[in-house]
C-alpha cells in the first residue's frame, strides 16, 4: 500500500467515506481494510460539498501550508476496480511519489492560474443542488424516503455531473422503482464504464528513471 | 421599454411587500443549518420568507443580532441600513429575523420541503472554497471509533485527501 511506502516522508492520507448511512454502510469496509491511515465517515457528504466533488474516488493534494496543489481528480490508489474503470493506478501513484519527493518542484503541482481556473464554481445550480441533496438525505434519515426522492431528483437535475447524487440516492432506494434507472444503466448511457471515469490529467513524468515501480 | 416597466413595477411591489411587516402563516419548522437540526415551535412563513425569533436564530444557527450586523464568533455580516425591515421586525413583544432574506444576503442556497415544513440552508459564501488563497477548506469528521479529526490537524504534512463510498 502506498501509505506504507510514503508515511515516513511527512505524508498523510485522509480518506473520507461519503455515506449517508454512516458507520452502518461504511463500517464493514473500514473494518475489513485494517487501515493504518486516517479514515473518516462523512454522513452529510460535507467534503464533496465543500470541495465540489462529483464522484468517488476523488483525490486532492494539499501541501504543508494547507494549500491545494492539485484539485479534484479521479484518484485510484490501487487496481481493485481496474476491470470496471479501465484505469491503472500506476500513473497516479507515480505522480504522487514525485510530489512527495520534490514538493513544489514536482511537475504534477499545478500553477496557481490553472488551480484557480479549475476551482472556480460560478454555477448557482451546483450550489443549490448540494442543498437539495442535503435536504433529501435528512428526510431519508428521518424516515421519509418518499418525500426525500423529489429532492434527490432535483439535486441530480441541478448538477447532472454529480455521480455522487445519483449513486447515493439509488443506494438508498429501489433505483428502478424510484428513479426508473440503475447505476449500470446510467454508466451505459454515459458511454460505458471505460469512459465513466475520466483519467487524471497528468503531465509526462520529468524524472522517470528515479522511481521504483 | 416593456422590460423596464415590468421590472420597475416588480421592484415597487417588492418594496411594498418588504416594508409591510405582514403576519404570515404561523407554523412549526425544522431547520437544518451547518449540519445541525433544530425544531422551531413558532415560525412565521410569509410569501416565501421565513421569520423566526432572534432567540431561535441563536439556537438554530448560533448567529446573533448585534449593532454591527448578524454575527457568530469572529464572523459578522452587516445588514444594509436601508433594508433593515426586510431582516428584522418586532411583533408580539419579540424580535423576529428573516432567515430567507439573510440567506440571500450571504449567497446561501436554501432547499425547502413544504409538506414536512423543513428548510435546509446550504453553504454560505464564507464556507466555500477560498479562491484567493487556494487554501484547502477545513472540516472535522469522526473516525469509526467516534474520534473527531480535522484536516487542519495534519498541517505541516503533505496530504492526499481522498473520498470513497460503500455504494
Amino acid at each position: 500500500m502506498i501509505y506504507q511506502q510514503l508515511k515516513d516522508k511527512n505524508f498523510e492520507i485522509v480518506s473520507v467515506a461519503q455515506d449517508t448511512n454512516g458507520v452502518k454502510d461504511a463500517g464493514p469496509w473500514i473494518t475489513a481494510a485494517h487501515p493504518t491511515y486516517t479514515i473518516l465517515i462523512d454522513e452529510q457528504h460535507l467534503v464533496s460539498k465543500i470541495y465540489n466533488m462529483v464522484n468517488v474516488p476523488t483525490g486532492v493534494w494539499i501541501d504543508e501550508q494547507g494549500k491545494i496543489v492539485r484539485p479534484n481528480e479521479v484518484a485510484f490508489v490501487n487496481n481493485q476496480f481496474k476491470d470496471f474503470s479501465g484505469l491503472d493506478s500506476a500513473p497516479y501513484l507515480n505522480a504522487l511519489r514525485d510530489w512527495i519527493e520534490r514538493g513544489d518542484k514536482s511537475t504534477y503541482v499545478m500553477s496557481e492560474e490553472r488551480l484557480r481556473e479549475k476551482l472556480a464554481v460560478n454555477d448557482p445550480n451546483v450550489i443549490l443542488a448540494a442543498a437539495e441533496f442535503g435536504l433529501g438525505a435528512h428526510l431519508y434519515k428521518s424516515g421519509h424516503l418518499s418525500e426525500a426522492i423529489p429532492h434527490f431528483k432535483e439535486a441530480q437535475r441541478l448538477n447532472p455531473k454529480s455521480w455522487n447524487y445519483k449513486r447515493q440516492a439509488y443506494a438508498l432506494s429501489d433505483a428502478k422503482r424510484d428513479y426508473g434507472t440503475t447505476f449500470m444503466d446510467e454508466v451505459q448511457k454515459s458511454g460505458g464504464s471505460k469512459v465513466y471515469y475520466q483519467p487524471p490529467d497528468l503531465p509526462p513524468d520529468a524524472h522517470p528513471k528515479d522511481k521504483k515501480p | 421599454m416593456m422590460t423596464w416597466r415590468f421590472s420597475t413595477g416588480a421592484f415597487l411591489l417588492f418594496l411594498l411587500m418588504a416594508r409591510v411587516p405582514a403576519q404570515g402563516k404561523q407554523i412549526r419548522a425544522t431547520l437544518l443549518y451547518d449540519g445541525q437540526t433544530t425544531e422551531i415551535s413558532t415560525a412565521d412563513e410569509d410569501a416565501g420568507q421565513l421569520w423566526i425569533t432572534t432567540a431561535d436564530l441563536k439556537r438554530a444557527t448560533r448567529f446573533e443580532l448585534k449593532p454591527q450586523g448578524v454575527c457568530r464568533d469572529e464572523l459578522c455580516f452587516p445588514l444594509p441600513k436601508s433594508r433593515q425591515s426586510e431582516f428584522v421586525r418586532k411583533s408580539a413583544g419579540k424580535s423576529w429575523f428573516n432567515l430567507m432574506a439573510f440567506a440571500q444576503l450571504v449567497h446561501q442556497p436554501v432547499a425547502h420541503d413544504e409538506a414536512l415544513s423543513t428548510w435546509y440552508f446550504g453553504l454560505r459564501s464564507d464556507q466555500r472554497q477560498n479562491l484567493s488563497s487556494l487554501e484547502a477548506p477545513n472540516f472535522t469528521l469522526a473516525d469509526i471509533e467516534g474520534t473527531p479529526h480535522s484536516l487542519s490537524d495534519f498541517r505541516g504534512k503533505k496530504i492526499l485527501l481522498i473520498t470513497w463510498a460503500s455504494w
